[in-house]
């Protein structure tokens, strides 16, 4: 009889707005580093995103062990096999990078910007381990539903970088910025994104096999078809291939990704819980 | 390293006296819980914060149609390989000169991650001390000369504690005997260093199948696919990335298709 550690809703939304923040800031950058001077926008609100969720993140973290202070015994040891260990570690250092390309973000001129390109490219990498590891954690367990299906971590990553996508998306929308040049670019990616994610997430299911029954055969099953596949997947990408052209249905895609995407997460934590 | 100790359930000789269970709780000043209704004897369902030997009472149909009474006393394994001791953050989990695992308390932070990575379920969470709890092989008296307060008190000697060494070569001697005596399907489980999980420090003499006492046939360590969870995510980052990419460059001069 194998045991569940009990984590619980504080874990969902550290799940789920870490994949945010790293894939809002590895939008960002690329947006930064490959986009024209009018992605800009994207630019900055994807920096500026990522910042306070990483500090939500790891109060998250600590909230979650009982007892705060315990947060630094997790800083006396260093095991780079271990993703909890890592992970802990990693969530640190991206959040100076999110510090240092926040800041830089509000600076037009040239030496900030040609430092801002370099940082972001190198805190893409911090930004996308935040996205994918908690799925890699979770999937070196003893617990079947978590550990067989090889793609938890990928699944995750690829959500993280939807879900960071359609943030900025929405944000863009909120500040008028919706149809412009740098809001098709990220749409168009989202696009993709969510499109990679339905194949991984199809893939998983089959590697799964017998052990997806908690999710499939659950209390949670609907959900996770209703809430994640349907709402969170089907509905956005349908949307975006038909109407990518208007703001409003737009914006409406990215809401559904971002249910989605803490559906996914939801479904994932809960329905191991017993 | 010290030789390796080991201890050897022999359930074969179990009489379900629970001595070891109550003996482990006086030892390790662990609080009386409410029992609870197994449908068996059995009491706990399973190892808790405050239970750390559990004697199992399991009933096996036989082929004739009567029942089967196996006893055992389980405890943690003490893994060679112990997935709690890989998935501990913090480094409280640890493996003492004897090759036994421990939890040392005060550096436990509570993340609960060693509680899903023990392949027999053995770490419990404790909500007092916000901690996690199991069997530390009596990390105290051990370190003192003397044996776990367990096999201290079993009074059949179900329980042995010495060298490992020395303890898988009387099990093994013990098998052939059952098995002579009729016990067919008696057999060792975790005694083989070169088996799953690297053998335990703690393995049993079984009267059954391993599932029949709902042991796991074979159990392996969680972390084995890190690399490869690790190598699939980077590769999903690429595709997310060209995608990226691609839409960030595509319509890199001028207005687009719009
Ligand atoms: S049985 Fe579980 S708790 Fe005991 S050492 Fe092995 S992995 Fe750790
Ligand atoms: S709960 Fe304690 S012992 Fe278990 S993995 Fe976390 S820090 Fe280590």
């Amino acid at each position: 009889m194998l045991k569940t550690p009990h984590w619980e809703m504080m874990i969902v939304w550290y799940f789920f707005l870490g994949g945010i923040a790293g894939g809002a800031y590895f939008t960002a950058a690329v947006a930064d580093a490959f986009g024209t001077a009018r992605d800009r926008a994207v630019a900055r609100i994807g920096y500026l995103v990522a910042l306070p969720l990483v500090v939500i993140c790891g109060a998250l973290l600590i909230a979650d062990l009982g007892v705060p202070m315990r947060f630094l015994n997790m800083l006396g040891t260093f095991k780079f096999w271990d993703p909890m260990s890592i992970g802990a570690w990693a969530l640190g250092v991206f959040g100076l990078f999110t510090f240092a390309s926040a800041l830089l973000s509000f600076s037009p001129s040239p030496p900030a910007v040609a430092w801002r390109r370099k940082i972001g490219l190198v805190g893409i990498f911090f930004g996308f381990f935040l996205a994918s590891y908690t799925g890699v954690l979770i999937s070196n367990t003893a617990l079947p539903f978590w550990s067989e299906g090889r793609l938890m971590g990928a699944l995750f990553l690829a959500s993280g970088a939807s879900t960071g996508m359609a943030t900025i998306a929405l944000i863009l929308f909120l500040t008028g910025g919706a149809g412009g040049e740098g809001w098709r670019k990220v749409k168009q990616a989202d696009r993709y994104a969510i499109g990679f994610e339905l194949c991984v997430l199809a893939l998983f299911l089959v590697l799964l096999g017998s052990a997806a029954a908690p999710l499939l055969g659950g209390r949670l099953a609907v959900l996770f078809w209703g809430g994640l596949v349907v709402v969170g997947l089907a509905v956005p990408l349908a949307l975006e291939l038909v109407a990518h052209r208007t703001a409003a249905l737009g914006a409406v895609s990215a809401v559904l990704v971002l249910v989605g995407g803490f559906v996914l997460r939801y479904v994932v934590v809960m329905s191991i819980q017993t | 390293m010290a030789r390796t100790l080991a201890m050897f359930t022999d359930t074969s000789l179990c009489i379900g006296c629970r001595a070891c269970q109550v003996a482990c709780k006086q030892w390790n000043e662990l609080g009386a819980e409410a029992p609870e209704w197994t449908g068996t004897y059995q009491n706990h369902a399973h190892f808790t914060d405050q239970t750390f030997r559990l004697v199992r009472f399991v009933e096996e149909p036989k082929p004739s149609g009567d029942l089967a009474w196996l006893l055992m006393s389980d405890v943690c394994k003490h893994c060679a390989q112990a997935g709690c001791l890989e998935a501990c953050p913090t480094g409280a989990i640890y493996r003492t000169e004897f090759g036994t695992v421990d939890i040392n308390q005060d550096v436990c932070n509570g993340c609960r991650y060693c509680v899903a990575s023990c392949p027999f379920g053995v770490v419990h969470f404790d909500d007092g001390s916000g901690t996690a709890r199991k069997c530390t092989f009596c990390n105290d008296r051990i370190h003192n000369g003397l044996g776990p307060a367990c096999a201290k008190a079993c009074p059949t000697d179900s329980i042995q504690f010495g060298f490992r060494d020395e303890l898988v070569a009387k099990a093994g001697k013990r098998v052939e005997t059952l098995k002579g005596m009729g016990f067919k399907e008696a057999q060792l489980y975790g005694a083989d260093t070169g088996g799953f999980l690297g053998g335990l420090n703690a393995f049993f003499l079984l009267l059954s199948k391993p599932s029949t006492y709902n042991l796991p046939e074979h159990p392996r360590l969680p972390q084995r696919n890190v690399v490869v969870d690790s190598l699939l995510s980077i590769g999903s980052a690429l595709v997310v990335g060209l995608g990226a990419i691609v839409s960030f460059r595509s319509r890199g001069k001028g207005d687009g298709d719009a």
